[in-house]
């Protein structure tokens, strides 16, 4: 079905990529409008429509998984791709996380009950000395919309917490954020950790933060750079089939 | 040809901020230049030198006395007048920075906002007002001794927690807006305290950085505020704004301060062609990869590629690694002085 809900059509001329715009069609063409609906309150940021609307959806009888991948997640590839090209701020995108929240708050605990496998297991946490957690906390969000398992470490992560939480869970990838000049080289301290103990080659090390680079990335040894939410999820997928290959 | 300095490094920062000629652009750094090795140098380490005057004010001079920066900068973090206000505060070792538990805000909205009695006379805010007093006897004449008021929006990221602040910028502009007029009212309060202490200029951090918001927002929530701000506090203005802010430049060229600090992110040329004259700018030499990962001549590149834009001072972007090399930091005022050197040759 094309999209029929007016909003979420004018949301598409955001959407500047050729590719990218017939990729999020597709989402919708097989999906129900009502999940054109949720889309669209979620890009809106208005989380008690939301809210509604996901628990009508289960309701009706659509499946966790459908209303999450075909309307929150939907709804959030929009939102990501907005905040990528600067159309939107982080503002913007917090209204719609909040959103998602609220809509995940009806998902979350059908999809705990089933058995379907996660993607894979990743560690999170910012940085020791860097508080700032709105960044790592968005890719939370969209790492576990995936379909992965993540625990998250919070701020202030030391070097051998990093260490012991990928010990216990044997995960397959570690994220790490920092917003601070001032400390993005503790990244660089916590991959020599791995180094030191011996167990670098366990994990595949992703970084991330509004004042990393590609080029950051690289000269402190990390195996990937995700320089947003999507580029996390994205970069995350490539790490395990990395690891797994 | 050799060149000759002809000015006193104090001269030389307040000249280049108010528009007059100078010998050679000023090296500055309006958010520190402190580091490790700095600390060791005078034995003044963090997280004392960020609390007694004695030691802040040591360590402070060192970027003049030993790297022959033209500028002092003795508040070296962002978050003493937060501490002030009853923040929750994580002060650290000595090579880490001491900042603000955000996570647990004190304040959730305009009603709490309340300047608590004894404000000024705290120990984190009498640490910066002293020490300025200290510098400022003993090389007031030589350099200039700036200082730092955070402005209502990094105010308002302490306070508040930066999520729920973003949040209440879209959920309530009209109270966002009232919240900053509140907030305002302690950037003041000690921007002055600091000016009376004797600082020569104030840097006014105020994070609406591109990394977060848009430029619009600039303009709806702090441009006239900061207009206001330039015409209150009566020294020389230095917005300080991280990460991108090309899309907001325009704007910041209009806020009556008398100059900008800027982020490695944006491009020099770009940015001076942007303001175009009509405020100065000083950066922006890349932390975490030029200053603190590479050498000498990677740094040299960085403010020639600065000082060929024109750019007003050179300095480092924001506050540096802890562990930055002292000889990647001295090799910013060498390298000026080079580029100067070459650039008499070209005209003599």
């Amino acid at each position: 079905m094309p999209i029929v809900n007016e909003g979420l059509e004018k949301e598409m001329v955001h959407i500047a990529k050729p590719f990218e715009a017939q990729h999020i069609r597709d989402l919708f063409e097989e999906a129900d409008p009502l999940m054109q609906e949720i889309a669209y309150a979620l890009i809106r940021g208005d989380n008690n429509e939301v809210d509604s609307l996901t628990s009508d959806a289960l309701e009706k009888g659509f499946t966790a998984n459908t209303v999450m991948d075909d309307g929150l997640i939907a709804g959030m590839a929009i939102v990501g791709i907005k905040f990528r090209d600067n159309i939107i701020f982080v503002p913007e995108v917090l209204i719609s996380a909040r959103a998602m929240k609220a809509g995940m708050a009806h998902i979350e605990p059908i999809l705990s009950e089933s058995d379907i496998p996660p993607v894979g297991e990743v560690i999170m946490g910012t940085v020791k000395g860097d508080l700032h957690d709105i960044g790592k906390n968005l890719c939370i969000m969209m790492l576990r919309g995936a379909g992965f398992i993540v625990h998250d470490l919070g701020v202030d992560t030391k070097p051998e917490e990093f260490i012991d939480a990928v010990m216990d869970h044997g995960a397959g990838v570690l994220g790490m954020s920092a917003l601070l000049t001032t400390t993005m080289p503790n990244m660089g301290r916590v991959i020599q950790a791995f180094e030191d103990e011996g167990i670098r080659e366990d994990v595949k090390i992703l970084v991330g933060g509004a004042p990393v680079t590609q080029e950051f990335a690289e000269d402190m040894g990390a195996d990937g750079y995700g320089k947003d939410a999507i580029e996390c999820v994205d970069m995350a997928k490539e790490l395990i089939a990395a690891k797994n290959s | 040809m050799v060149f000759v300095e002809t000015m006193t490094s104090r001269e030389r920062v307040l000249n280049a901020l108010t528009g007059k000629p100078v010998d050679r652009p000023p090296v500055a750094n309006p958010t520190n230049v402190a580091t490790v090795e700095l600390m060791d140098m005078v034995d003044a380490p963090f997280p004392d030198a960020n609390r007694d005057p004695e030691l802040n004010a040591r360590l402070a001079a060192t970027g003049y006395t030993e790297l022959g920066f033209d500028s002092i900068m003795p508040y070296f973090s962002i978050i003493q007048e937060s501490s002030a206000l009853g923040c929750e505060m994580q002060w650290e070792q000595k090579d880490n920075w001491p900042t603000v538990r955000m996570y647990n805000p004190i304040w959730k909205g305009i009603g709490d906002i309340k300047i608590p009695s004894g404000f000024l006379e705290h120990k984190d805010n009498i640490a910066i007002t002293r020490s300025i007093s200290i510098l400022k006897e003993e090389f007031g004449d030589e350099v200039a001794i700036i200082g730092k008021t955070m402005g209502p929006w990094t105010l308002a990221y302490h306070v508040f927690g930066v999520e729920m602040f973003l949040l209440m910028s879209i959920d309530d502009p009209k109270m966002t807006m009232e919240c900053l007029h509140k907030l305002k009212e302690i950037s003041v309060l000690f921007g002055q305290a600091q000016i009376d202490a004797g600082a020569d200029a104030l840097t006014f951090p105020d994070h609406a950085t591109g990394d977060l918001v848009s430029g619009e927002y600039y303009k709806r929530f702090l441009l006239e505020l900061h207009q206001e701000m330039a015409e209150v506090l009566e020294v020389p203005l230095i917005l300080h704004i991280c990460g991108n802010t090309l899309d907001r430049m325009d704007y910041i060229a209009q806020n009556n301060m008398a100059a900008f600090h800027f982020d490695s992110m944006n491009d020099p040329q770009k940015a001076m062609d942007i303001v175009d004259g009509r405020i100065a700018l000083i950066g922006n030499i890349n932390n975490p990869v030029t200053l603190y990962s590479k050498g000498p001549e990677d740094v040299r590149a960085e403010v020639y590629r600065c000082m060929d834009a024109g750019v007003n001072m050179i300095a480092p972007e924001c506050a540096i690694p802890l562990a930055t090399k002292l000889e990647n930091l001295l090799e910013i005022p060498n390298a000026v002085k080079s580029w100067m050197e070459e650039h008499s040759l070209e005209t003599n």
